[in-house]
């Protein structure tokens, strides 16, 4: 009977079974941040992961564009920060997409702030022009303890999703979890040298950071929350901070240098650019361990 | 929170999670169903107000002159149930002739269509071209370009059924249809209760991490006009987009001179609508809109800095029965924006209009174009005040003139997100 289909046919065949048959970990997972996007790698290695943003976007800022459009529209899954990180754009992808897998709501839509306790969080009003975060400060990607609820979550949904898979996804979640802890405990260690670390900021992204080691939060760069740092707030930091100068100065990568130099060059403290979010295509990024790895490494450049 | 039962705590240290360990059977208990946790109803009220001062009326302008609130708007989206969600949108134009309040949308659109599928029912903003679909509150400058100002009434809205799909491509692409009454297009002199129907699709991508692109294609089938009656069905007369009637230059005899060109907004026509304009000045059965965005920001970071260029070729055919192939209406524009501190933007926009007035059973031409130059300040990220130099020239225009506009916005209650 092989002889009686043509090689074309047994092709065509081969290219419609191999389009109509699930390989196992079929899923497309978009991720809003380059951490969720390690992260599922890592709870889900042959997913395949689309990274959203990278660690030089200021992610409260990203353009709902095209391509994220299309991407969004084909994904399974997606996970974001929520807690209002994505609120000027990831609406306008939802409705953009028409993927009705990813309303809010939905398993596959997951928000790693569902998962964890916000700090700070604010009374807002209607008439409030500011930038603030009603469901508290969304930069909880700097605090390693944090992610271990997030990866519970993420792992429970990747399993009722794809409960064909549910063993693999439970022992992946299993190990990914047991080795998490010995990070943390480690960087607990490490950090131990951080501890009352006065630093100046831009914006609130290292506060889970600086609480996770116990360092101190002395200024701000910015006069309000969100708005970019003006000359005449730079000098009152500086006349605030001359008298017991701090031990440094915390800049994310995707921040504008020229407010955290200006500083600097005053007081003569150095200045630390953080990569907020990993940056995986560097290799001791490649892995959430080694992301934070590097920052605490940095960090130790405040002894 | 909710996943705390994941984990049986022994408390060893004060650091929270990192202490506790996986219960697997929990963790695999907890798995078994996971319902689709409900979003919670939620009501969004924005609220966006636009004050100006213009120094002086321009030819098809979109600002009347004099202080004024332009297109400021009072939103209400409210999630309706699983499957649903309704926007309301009204709209204020209050200056120093004339106030005026409208609807500018009232859909419900559906969330759960498979494959990419969206249908909106009620009056919404059409997906045609770039800038209709976008309010104006997130233009770049005071006023829609003058070829949406001339053939589209600055923005085209109206009653109808919209359907929009986005393909599962790696390459964005998205196909919208839409058929509406056409009452708000223009003065209608058909009876056609479909009198507008709608194509378009969408292209897009990124070139590397710092660039972005969309291109898009529209055709808008009008038949509000209908050739039988041409002459003869104004029943709206404050835009007199279809002139040379003999017996309407009766009633306008003052503003209907030599050319038959009077299309401009200039405040004397009974119950005119200044500034604001409702529908499109210049019309035809066909119209067919090109668009083109490219945007690029350092490192692809656009919270520091972007350049966005944008660029519309509009066509209008058939504008009557007349119209041989070469009589149509015509405009572009292209427009760059450099934002080159977070809070501070500039933008050049140039633009022209070429159109065809019908005089019997031919055509005068008349043409126009505007070159208008802004800076933008927003010094918090809901607040914008932006100052315009616009510049016109015309041909067989009469109100063609320079203009100052300084304008004030502001945002209150939620900001939704904005579109590429």
């Amino acid at each position: 009977m092989p002889h009686m289909v043509s090689k074309p046919v047994y092709w065509l065949l081969g290219t419609l079974g191999s389009l109509l048959a699930t390989p196992v970990y079929s899923l497309t997972i978009f991720a809003c941040e380059p951490e969720w996007a390690l992260l599922a790698k890592e709870l889900a290695p042959q997913a395949k992961v689309i990274q959203a943003t990278h660690a030089y976007q200021d992610p409260h800022y990203i353009e709902a564009r095209p391509s994220l459009i299309s991407a969004f529209r084909r994904a399974d899954l997606a996970i974001c920060t929520g807690a209002e990180m994505e609120i000027g754009w990831l609406p306008a992808l939802q409705q953009r997409a028409g993927n009705a897998r990813l309303r809010d709501g939905q398993p596959a839509m997951i928000y790693a702030a569902d998962a964890v306790e916000t700090i700070d969080k604010q009374e807002t009003h209607f008439l409030q022009t500011g930038h603030i975060h009603a469901q508290g400060n969304p930069h909880f990607q700097l605090d390693p303890t944090r992610f271990v609820p997030v990866a519970a979550l993420i792992s429970q949904r990747l399993i009722a999703l794809d409960p064909d898979n549910a063993a693999n996804h439970l022992r992946q979640h299993r190990a990914w979890h047991s080795q998490w802890l010995d990070h943390i405990a480690r960087w607990e260690n490490s950090s131990q040298v951080l501890k009352g670390k006065r630093v100046v900021v831009q914006h609130s992204i290292f506060d889970y950071l600086i609480r996770f080691t116990a360092m101190e939060k002395v200024a701000d760069l910015e006069p309000e929350p969100g708005v970019p740092p003006t000359i005449s707030h730079l000098q009152k930091v500086q006349q605030q901070v001359s008298a017991a100068p701090p031990d440094g100065i915390l800049r994310a990568w995707y921040q504008d240098e020229k407010s955290s130099q200006w500083l600097a060059k005053r007081i003569d403290r150095p200045v630390l650019d953080l990569p907020a979010s990993p940056d995986p295509n560097q290799a001791q990024m490649s892995s959430l361990a080694g992301w934070f790895d590097l920052i605490f490494s940095r960090l130790h450049a405040l002894n | 929170m909710r996943h705390t039962p994941l984990y049986n705590r022994q408390s060893k240290a004060k650091k929270t999670a990192a202490v506790s360990t996986l219960n697997p059977l929990a963790l695999a208990a907890a798995l078994v169903a996971i319902p689709a946790t409900q979003a919670a109803a939620q009501t969004d009220v924005s609220l966006i107000l636009d004050a100006y001062h213009k120094s002086d009326q321009t030819a098809l302008g979109g600002r009347s002159e004099g202080f004024g609130l332009s297109h400021s708007e009072l939103s209400i989206t409210q999630s309706m149930g699983e499957h649903l969600r309704g926007k309301l949108t009204a709209v204020a134009d209050i200056n120093e002739d004339d106030s005026e309040f409208e609807l500018e949308e009232a859909y419900l659109q559906t969330l759960t269509l498979p494959a990419g599928l969206t249908v909106k029912a009620g009056r919404f903003l059409a997906d045609i071209g770039y800038l209709n679909s976008q309010h104006s509150h997130s233009d770049s400058f005071t006023e829609r370009p003058l070829a949406y100002r001339g053939f589209l009434g600055g923005h085209y809205f109206d009653d109808g059924l919209g359907l929009s799909i986005t393909l599962p491509t790696q390459l964005y692409w998205q196909v919208n249809a839409g058929i509406f009454t056409g009452d708000e297009f223009a003065d209608r002199n058909s009876d056609n209760s479909l009198g507008i129907w709608t194509l378009s699709s969408k292209i897009g991508g990124d070139i590397g991490t710092e660039h972005s692109w969309q291109a898009g294609f529209s055709y808008v089938r009008n038949r509000t006009i209908d050739d039988a009656h041409d002459e003869h069905h104004h029943n709206d007369h404050d835009e007199e987009h279809e002139e040379d009637h003999d017996e309407e230059h009766d009633d306008h005899s003052d503003e209907h001179d030599a050319d038959h060109d009077d299309h401009g907004h200039d405040d004397h026509d009974d119950g005119g609508h200044h500034g604001h304009s409702h529908g499109a000045e210049y019309t035809g059965k066909n119209i067919y809109i090109a668009d083109v965005v490219w945007k690029w920001a350092p490192q692809g970071n656009n919270r520091q800095q972007q350049l966005k260029l944008a660029g519309e070729y509009i066509r209008v055919t058939d504008i009557n029965e007349y119209a041989g192939s070469s009589d149509y209406h015509s405009g572009y524009y292209l427009s760059a924006v450099y934002r080159f501190l977070p809070e501070w933007s500039v933008g050049v926009r140039h633009g022209e209009l070429d159109v065809k007035n019908p005089h019997g059973d031919h055509f005068h031409a008349a043409d126009i174009s505007e070159t208008s130059v802004m800076v933008a300040w927003n010094p918090t990220h809901t607040q914008t005040v932006r100052l315009q130099y616009t510049e016109q020239d015309g041909n067989g225009f009469e109100d063609d003139d320079n203009a100052i506009t300084l304008q004030y916005q502001i945002g209150f209650g939620s900001h939704a997100a904005h579109g590429f």
